[in-house]
């Protein structure tokens, strides 16, 4: 229950309500209290005080130790590792070629040699992608969360709507790169054309945008129909009595009260958007020419086609903090405007 | 978790406006919605009927333009399936993909329900760090952990191997936080009763905690499956020799490579490769989505 109260504080409240489990009719302090004259035994409890809690400690982190051990072991030292290996001329197959000081990241900033000039090209096209298809992924799920709101057979929409999320990446990709192929795709056929739509730019961009829309936006459909549902009907009413239009309804008393909902869409869409990697590569493979090269695929031929893992690794660091900046950013502004 | 379950499956029930006028124009004022979700609907089947249509269409590979198969036939799944005339391993791949999602859901379920467990319900030193460390851990981007995981693993001399394709899936901030947010749900009063019978925390998550958030865990599950089944750029790096890879890369392999142009065989695949993920949203269809929407409302 609690963990749909999306306003609830309960993220950083870890005091409330827990199991102490520790004798909770002792002061806090006891062994701080006023002197007392007898003092063999005020000792004995302070000592069996502070061992209790020993073992308290010792009880709840053996059921942390499963979660802290694979955290550490497969997310925390990786990336340590991976901070030491950017740092460093680092091949793939070879291993530690020697310390490199900062120079992986100022090639890739200053944009020298063939990934450092590639990076900037494919930093600009997922930024292109990102404007494109995040207000598409957030605008198209919510108008049709309100749609299937205010329909009948919601079940039925809310299937059709989903069902793709079932596709996998490489699933999904395939399959629009058959209904897209230039020779023999179905779209083609069916009109009759002779449409390059995977092959020139901007068509190859277009298809791209329709494919991913089309097998994911069904995950913020779902997140922004239970936000409509969660919109009190009464205030619906109430605005339909004084004579407000659906579409009135939808953007002066619907879309405000589903701020919340829609920042972790737009969130989710942004951080999706800027990894955008297999349906390219399999629409596309980042043609024609580098024209549909994501940032993903820079780090990814640079670390296995060049083998420059150090170099990749670094590239890796500057998307991570480009993308913590913008998350940084998004949930700045939208507190602000709260 | 119950009032998600009426609001996304339950019909809302209907406003008592008696006026007769006021009916006729509200069915009305819908029929541009239907029209628009009918049209959209209708653009979510093209793709799907068009996969189905040449998958099962022994047409030498080539797509029509006609919806129903022109020559209904199994010919292309028999062709992929069989390793000696695609050279591709595809049912190990399947095995693979559906073994390793399973042992990583479990896994999540199990080490994120004790975590949260600890976080929610236990007092001791250092609980802040940790709570902090698995928040912190929800910001960072799969890319940045990516590389380095894959420079650990073959440190570690693991690579190409199912613990490859398992292990890093385990550490799930997120399945922590959604049982965090469920545990701290649970009224005091029901765990009050089993501390008064002397029982350890142990026996407290046991007997209480895992069978109240046994729904919440299975959802849970379900989500860590569905990503790991359809998790594409780890198990692409992560695996190199035919017989390690999942599914997701296996098709990307065989659609950028043989088959880039046997579009029956490729949609054959394409085909098989969905069908597990197709069987959980059938019979789990409704927790899937409470799951999704919990994420979306309890995300920020």
């Amino acid at each position: 229950m609690s963990s749909l109260q999306p306003s609830q504080p309960a993220l950083t409240d870890t005091g409330s309500g827990q199991y102490t489990g520790r004798g909770e009719a002792f002061p806090a302090k006891a062994g701080n209290g006023p002197a007392s004259p007898v003092l063999a035994p005020h000792q004995a409890v302070g000592k069996n005080r502070r061992k209790r809690r020993l073992v308290d400690d010792l009880k709840a982190y053996a059921f942390l130790a499963p979660y802290l051990s694979v955290f550490i072991l497969f997310t925390l030292v990786p990336v340590g590792f991976g901070i030491y290996v950017s740092l460093h001329k680092w091949s793939t197959t070879l291993g530690n070629q020697g310390f490199a000081g900062l120079s992986n990241y100022s090639t890739l900033i200053e944009g020298q040699g063939y990934y450092g000039s590639q990076f900037y090209q494919a930093m600009s096209n997922t930024v292109l992608f990102v404007i494109i298809s995040v207000p598409l992924l957030w605008a198209i799920p919510t108008g049709l969360a309100y749609a299937v709101f205010r329909s009948p057979a919601k079940g039925l929409w809310r299937i059709l709507f989903f069902y793709p999320s079932v596709f996998s990446v490489t699933a999904f990709g395939s399959a629009w790169s058959l209904l897209l192929a230039t020779n023999g795709g179905s779209v083609n056929s069916i009109l009759h054309t002779d449409i390059h739509w995977l092959t020139g730019v901007p068509m190859a961009w277009l298809s791209i945008d329709l494919a991913t829309i089309w097998a994911t936006m069904g995950f913020s459909f779902i997140i922004m129909y239970a936000a409509v549902t969660q919109v009190p009907r009464i205030i619906l009413e109430a605005a339909e009595i004084d004579g407000a239009r659906p579409f009135a309804r939808f953007r002066y008393v619907i879309l405000p009260l589903l701020r919340r909902a829609s920042i972790v869409v737009i969130i989710i869409e942004t951080i999706a958007s800027f990894n955008l990697f297999a349906q390219d590569q399999i629409m596309t493979g980042g043609g024609p020419g580098y024209d549909t090269t994501t940032i993903s695929m820079n780090i990814y031929n640079q670390a296995f086609s060049s083998f420059n893992i150090g170099g990749a690794t670094a590239a890796a660091f500057l998307l991570a903090i480009v993308l913590a900046v913008i998350a940084f950013i998004q949930l700045r502004v939208s507190r602000r405007r709260a | 978790m119950a009032s998600v379950t009426t609001s996304i499956s339950g019909q809302p029930g209907k406003p008592k406006l008696p006026r007769r006028r006021l009916m006729t124009r509200r069915s009305l004022s819908r029929l541009p919605t239907l029209a628009i979700l009918t049209v959209v609907g209708l653009i979510m089947l093209f793709p799907t009927v068009w996969v189905l249509s040449t998958a099962f269409n022994n047409n030498g590979g080539i797509a029509t333009g006609n919806i129903l198969p022109t020559k209904p036939s199994l010919y292309n799944f028999r062709e992929i399936l069989n390793v000696v005339s695609s050279g591709e391993p595809v049912l190990r791949w399947l095995l693979n993909s559906i073994g390793v999602s399973i042992v990583a859901a479990i896994g999540v379920a199990l080490i994120d329900s004790l975590a949260a467990f600890a976080l929610a319900r236990l007092q001791f030193r250092g609980s802040k760090v940790v709570f902090y460390v698995v928040v912190s851990s929800l910001m960072v981007p799969f890319i940045a952990v990516l590389l380095p995981q894959y420079l650990w693993f073959h440190w570690l001399g693991l690579l190409n191997s199912y613990g490859a394709l398992i292990l890093p899936y385990t550490a799930n901030a997120f399945g922590v936080f959604l049982l965090y947010q469920f545990f701290l749900g649970i009224p005091r009063e029901l765990q009050e009763a089993t501390t008064v019978d002397g029982a350890g925390p142990f026996v407290m998550w046991y007997r209480l905690f895992v069978p109240l958030s046994i729904g919440i865990t299975a959802t849970l599950g379900l989500l860590t499956f569905m990503n790991v089944y359809n998790d594409y750029f780890w198990p692409l790096i992560a695996t190199s020799t035919p017989n390690m890879r999942t599914v997701t890369v296996g098709l990307e392999i065989v659609a950028i490579g043989q088959y880039q142009t046997n579009f029956g065989a490729l949609m054959a695949l394409t085909v098989i490769s969905v069908i597990p993920m197709l069987v959980v949203f059938v019979f789990a269809q409704r927790r899937l989505v409470e799951g999704i929407a919990m994420s979306g409302l309890a995300g920020v």
